[in-house]
């Protein structure tokens, strides 16, 4: 099978796949499995600065939120809520969130793990607040009334379009020649630099499409909820997309895609537990993590990809 | 001969602490030239500098007529020289010939573009660099463990494969930090033919810091001594073995 022909026949059971969820599925599916191309675009895009380049980032929340309000402002103002217009917003979100994550990375290059972690932190915050004073775009009242796609298969569509450039894009890069400096880097960057890579230059290059794909992220989520606030960009969201990057396994672009799917699925299963005065959904979801990072602390693929581990498991058996 | 570096009055401090003080030698062309010492003589700190992790407080370094003082380490590394360490720094979570590959696509051209879209230039690349790694891997017989983690290699071959990724960059001085360092006398032998081979195939000038002695007087064209920071002698090694100065440093004054 060549390359034209598995392509045409992953679009065509992605197409059939839509309709069939279309008609068959309520819209309370439709929702989780938008929000679920939102998580895993958020994940990958940590992923590939904490797992490959070593670069631990807890301000993703932060680059979201930029490229959300960037896109909904837009939207709004300039283009009058014309829904076709929707991705170019949303591109224009991430170039947003890119200059943003090039701001960041200037003063903090020289920065690595638990410092870089606080410097992102703080420029979250900082956003966070900024668009908690700004009136214009509602403040703590939230922006309302974004412009939405007309129906599901139109943003099913869209945000498998999206994630799929997405993952195509930081899978390609891991294996090529930047991937290879990244992995260099978090192996020894002392070594690198001996051996000539300039760690500035990769580091910053790694961080910046990092941020703009985080600030597309952030742009499909305003037009999917139609409402963004500043609450919606918290640090627990910065946490639940770490935890999603972590648990998938670093290092991993399919790991990331595998585990936002069960993060975002298992809350809304628990919902069938019952709920007293204690909410056990918020024991159990917990719990669930602790026992899989005990059995797997390396996160559910480690460093390889789908198709590796698979072929890994043959190799032992065979 | 030419001198391929020159070191000129080198001096760093760490505090109250002169490393290095006024150091000054120069390396010609295709020899092999030792750094001994006693530990703590300001060695490694000499390496350091030269290779550009430490900024000299005086001095220059003038390496093929560009001085190289205020150089980042991937700069100096461009110019042509390469390094190993002390205490090996391999990718240890990569391949083998990862490890080599790394080093040589430092000197490639590459496009986001090619990268991105996988175009035929990026396998094409992607070959040239595979075959090449396989090449070098081959004169060092590292082959065999191409597809292994860096780290589960024996120790031998882990040294060796530093010396293979520094050559990876193409450098024209190579320094060797205790290349020998944990190794047995035969391992000993053995590095002692390689350094000449590498020195021979690739048209380099090595710069080596060895505490064995065997080794050093066995391989080096000419040898400095540092003893507490300064040079206390310079020369060929049998001058080197008589010099008065240099034996007071390793075995103390003669009680008379």
């Amino acid at each position: 099978m060549n390359k034209l022909t598995k392509a045409s026949l992953f679009l065509l059971g992605f197409i059939v796949l839509g309709l069939i969820l279309n008609y068959f599925l309520n819209s309370y599916i439709h929702a989780i499995l938008i929000s679920f191309m939102i998580n895993a675009v958020m994940a990958l895009s940590l992923n590939f600065i904490t797992g490959l380049a070593d670069q631990f980032s807890l301000g993703h929340a932060g680059l979201m939120a930029v490229g959300a309000y960037t896109s909904a402002i837009i939207s709004k103002e300039l283009l009058s809520d014309q829904w076709y217009f929707i991705p170019l917003t949303v591109v224009a979100a991430g170039f947003a969130s890119a200059v943003l994550g090039f701001l960041v990375s200037l003063p903090s290059f020289k920065l690595k793990g638990d410092y870089l972690a606080i410097v992102t932190l703080g420029m979250a915050e900082i956003v966070r607040v900024l668009i908690l004073n700004w009136n214009h775009v509602g403040g703590p009242r939230g922006y309302n009334a974004i412009v939405k796609f007309p129906g599901f298969l139109w943003s099913y569509s869209f945000g498998l379009l999206v994630l799929t450039i997405t993952f195509v894009t930081f899978f390609r890069l891991k294996k090529s020649w930047f991937g290879r400096n990244l992995w260099a880097l978090n192996e020894d960057d002392i070594a690198a630099e001996v051996m000539g890579l300039d760690l500035v230059k990769a580091k910053r290059s790694a961080f910046i499409i990092s941020s703009f794909f985080a600030g597309v992220g952030g742009g499909v989520y305003a037009h999917h909820l139609g409402y963004i606030s500043p609450g919606s960009f918290s640090f627990l969201i910065s946490v639940q997309i770490l935890i999603m990057a972590v648990l998938g396994g670093l290092g991993s672009m399919s790991g990331s895609i595998l585990a936002a799917f069960i993060l975002t699925i298992l809350p809304e299963l628990l919902r069938s537990l019952p709920t007293g005065t204690v909410d056990i959904r918020m024991i159990v979801y917990p719990v669930i993590l602790i026992c899989m990072m005990i059995v797997r602390p390396q996160g559910l693929l480690g460093r390889l990809e789908l198709i590796e581990y698979f072929r890994m498991k043959k190799w032992i058996k065979s | 001969m030419e001198n391929i570096i020159s070191v000129k009055d080198l001096s760093i401090q760490f505090g109250g602490l002169k490393a290095v003080d006024q150091v000054s030698f120069a390396i010609q062309k295709n020899e092999i030239f030792g750094l001994i010492g006693p530990n703590g003589a300001g060695k490694t700190t000499v390496f350091n500098i030269l290779s550009g992790f430490y900024q000299a407080d005086s001095g220059e370094i003038i390496f093929a007529d560009k001085n190289i003082n205020d150089l980042k380490p991937h700069a100096v590394n461009e110019l042509g020289i390469a390094r190993t360490f002390q205490n090996i720094r391999l990718f240890k979570g990569l391949s083998v010939i990862e490890n080599v590959i790394v080093a040589l696509q430092q000197r490639e051209k590459h496009t986001w573009f090619d990268s991105l879209l996988e175009t035929e230039k990026f396998y094409r690349t992607e070959k040239l660099l595979y075959e090449h790694s396989i090449e070098l891997l081959k004169i060092f017989e590292l082959d065999r463990f191409k597809d292994h983690f860096a780290n589960s290699l024996p120790y031998g071959a882990q040294r060796k494969l530093e010396i293979v990724r520094a050559l990876a960059t193409k450098p024209s001085l190579l320094m060797l930090d205790e290349p020998a360092a944990g190794m047995n006398h035969s391992e000993k032998a053995e590095l002692n033919d390689l350094i000449r081979f590498v020195k021979d195939k690739f048209h380099l000038t090595i710069l080596i810091i060895e505490h064995d002695m065997k080794v050093v007087m066995n391989i080096c064209n000419r040898i400095a001594v540092l003893h507490r920071g300064k040079k206390i002698a310079e020369g060929i090694p049998a001058h080197i073995k008589s010099s008065p100065e240099v034996i007071e440093a390793y075995l103390g004054k003669r009680q008379t």
